[in-house]
């Protein structure tokens, strides 16, 4: 037998390096999403195997008030998520990109929140909306003695709490477009400002458009958080009161609790084509394959 | 009057800063000073400070609950997952990044498009997976769905790290005999020192805060981890707030110190996770 040259020797090193990694991704990425994919047409409980029953998951699906009312969540959110919670990351970006006095505590603080588990953080949130010890009814006490609403249990302010529980949490919106903002060439500045442009006419014609790819990645994050949204849910409200605030991964879980596996993958797959979408029209709307600069 | 306008305009800046700064720790400070006050304190004057600094729902905490073990639970399955997704990520990152071969390019499309699959959606495949693997309600099951939840994080961060090291150093290594395997262990993965701090400690953060797959795939205490250690706590401390408020404290005060402690890496690893491919 001839014996191996040293390049397919590294080839065969290649390969066995790659193995594991491939091994994950086969195991639990693309045998799940083609199970995923297949069974979200069939009827399905787990013990039995499954019948092909065509589109009827998602008939059925698209019926029920539950998953309705999770879609019309789904678009408030992402609306609320792409427009002020994106806008309140990028003004504390802009705000630190001037390094005022004390910068640095705000960005440390700011990421406070994300480091902690989101499950801590739901509880946390169910004690700050808790009708009668909790932190906002204690401060509109003080105006107005005897108040109480009990936010995460009431119609219509449930939905209101859920959103309060990430909606100025933006810090990854920040550190990605401070990214891009300390990227950018201090002569583009000294020009402008030598041509007599004010620094709010910087901001608005220089900084910003120079932002878009990290602007258009934080929309991308940003929506793509509330697709998957779980704990706050869960660990508060669980979608109610009555469908307030439910979502599509609670109608997941429950369907995976009762058994209907087909129904379950069916909404998996409705969560998986949102992100394509997602993903194109944002990188399209920002034209975010094209270079900046 | 350009006086005037320069105080109100920061003025402004600090106000929203200010509430930044308020929003941010203020539902925890809230928590922590609440630990230390008694059930009645804190149902009738949600704002006073603690009258006393004593430790005793922490203790009870310990007493009542496998928190000790929740905690250890947490701490063994984030800290395993961790380290065997770096060796595996490592490895193939590096042999990305260095080599050129047939269906390069494809193997890794395919490891970072991963990054665009909510892992919910996977949720009923992987269950039943696990039930296949006989590995419900199993610390391992926790620690196999964990090491691929890094995948396209990991790789892309790795991948950059051993493409910024000078290939000069593996050349050198080669022509003084080293063969691959050398070159990568003792050569090249010293070198990636810091993308690997940074991959590491995004992964451990994630494992140690997932709760969704640690809801899913175990129900007995035995493996329980600790963020759903603390869901299951709402009902042992219905009407026990000072212990909730403690057990709360004790849950989220790892992560902070770990961001405490690596902050720059933290950072980054947010930075690097938003930019992907």
């Amino acid at each position: 037998m001839r014996s191996l040259t040293a390049k397919q020797k590294n080839l065969i090193w290649i390969w066995v390096f790659l193995t594991p990694c491939l091994l994950t991704f086969l195991l639990f990425y693309l045998a799940p999403i083609l199970t995923l994919a297949y069974t979200s047409f069939t009827d399905w409980d787990g013990a039995n195997s499954p019948a092909f029953t065509g589109l009827a998951n998602y008939i059925y699906l698209f019926h029920t008030s539950d998953f309705q009312r999770a879609l019309i969540n789904l678009l408030l959110w992402s609306v609320i998520a792409g427009t002020f919670h994106v806008f309140f990351g990028v003004l504390i970006a802009l705000l630190l990109y001037k390094k005022p006095h004390g910068w640095k505590f705000v960005e440390t603080v700011f990421m406070i929140p994300n480091v902690i588990s989101m499950a801590a953080w739901a509880m946390i949130y169910r004690f700050v909306f808790n009708g009668s010890y909790g932190i906002l009814n204690g401060i509109i006490r003080i105006f107005s003695p005897g108040f109480s609403v009990n936010w995460l249990f009431e119609s219509p302010y449930a939905f209101f709490a859920v959103t309060l529980t990430w909606l100025f949490y933006a810090v990854v919106v920040t550190l990605l477009v401070l990214g891009d903002l300390k990227a950018i060439p201090p002569d583009l500045h000294e020009a402008a400002r030598i041509d007599g442009a004010s620094e709010w006419y910087i901001t608005r014609k220089i900084n910003l458009p120079l932002c878009r790819n990290s602007i258009g990645t934080a929309v991308i994050c940003s929506i793509s958080a509330r697709i998957s949204m779980y704990e706050t849910i869960s660990l508060t409200t669980r979608g109610g009161p009555g469908n307030d605030t439910m979502n599509i991964p609670l109608i997941l879980v429950n369907a995976i609790n009762d058994s209907k596996y087909g129904y379950a993958n069916a909404s998996g797959m409705v969560m998986l084509l949102i992100g394509i979408v997602l993903l194109v029209v944002v990188n399209k709307a920002f034209r975010m394959n094209e270079s900046v600069y | 009057m350009n006086h005037i306008k320069k105080i109100i305009q920061s003025v402004l800046i600090y106000i929203v800063l200010g509430f930044t700064v308020i929003i941010s720790i203020f539902p925890i400070i809230w928590v922590v000073f609440s630990s230390f006050k008694t059930n009645a304190q804190i149902l009738s004057s949600p704002f006073s400070l603690p009258t006393s600094l004593g430790f005793g729902a922490y203790q009870a905490v310990f007493k009542q609950t496998d928190f000790l073990m929740y905690t250890l639970n947490s701490l063994l399955i984030a800290a395993i997952s961790t380290a065997i997704s770096l060796v595996i990520y490592a490895m193939a990152a590096y042999v990305i990044a260095r080599y050129d071969f047939k269906g390069k390019n494809l193997v890794y499309s395919l490891f970072v498009i991963t990054l665009l699959v909510p892992s919910q959606c996977k949720a009923q495949p992987i269950f039943s997976l696990i039930i296949q693997l006989n590995l419900y309600d199993t610390k391992t099951a926790l620690v196999l769905v964990y090491i691929a939840a890094g995948m396209a994080m990991s790789l892309f961060i790795l991948k950059n790290t051993f493409m910024s090291i000078p290939k000069d150093f593996s050349e050198a290594a080669w022509m003084e005999g080293s063969g691959f395997l050398r070159t990568f262990f003792s050569i090249n993965l010293p070198m990636a020192k810091s993308g690997m701090a940074t991959a590491g400690i995004l992964m451990f953060l994630g494992n140690w805060n997932e709760y969704f797959f640690a809801m899913l795939l175990t129900t007995s205490p035995a493996c329980r981890t600790l963020p759903v250690a603390l869901a299951s706590f709402n009902e042992t401390y219905s009407y026990n707030y000072t212990n909730m408020f403690a057990a709360l404290t004790m849950a989220i005060l790892p992560g902070i110190l770990i961001y405490a402690f690596a902050q720059d890496q933290v950072t980054n690893s947010i930075v690097a996770s938003g930019i992907k491919g």
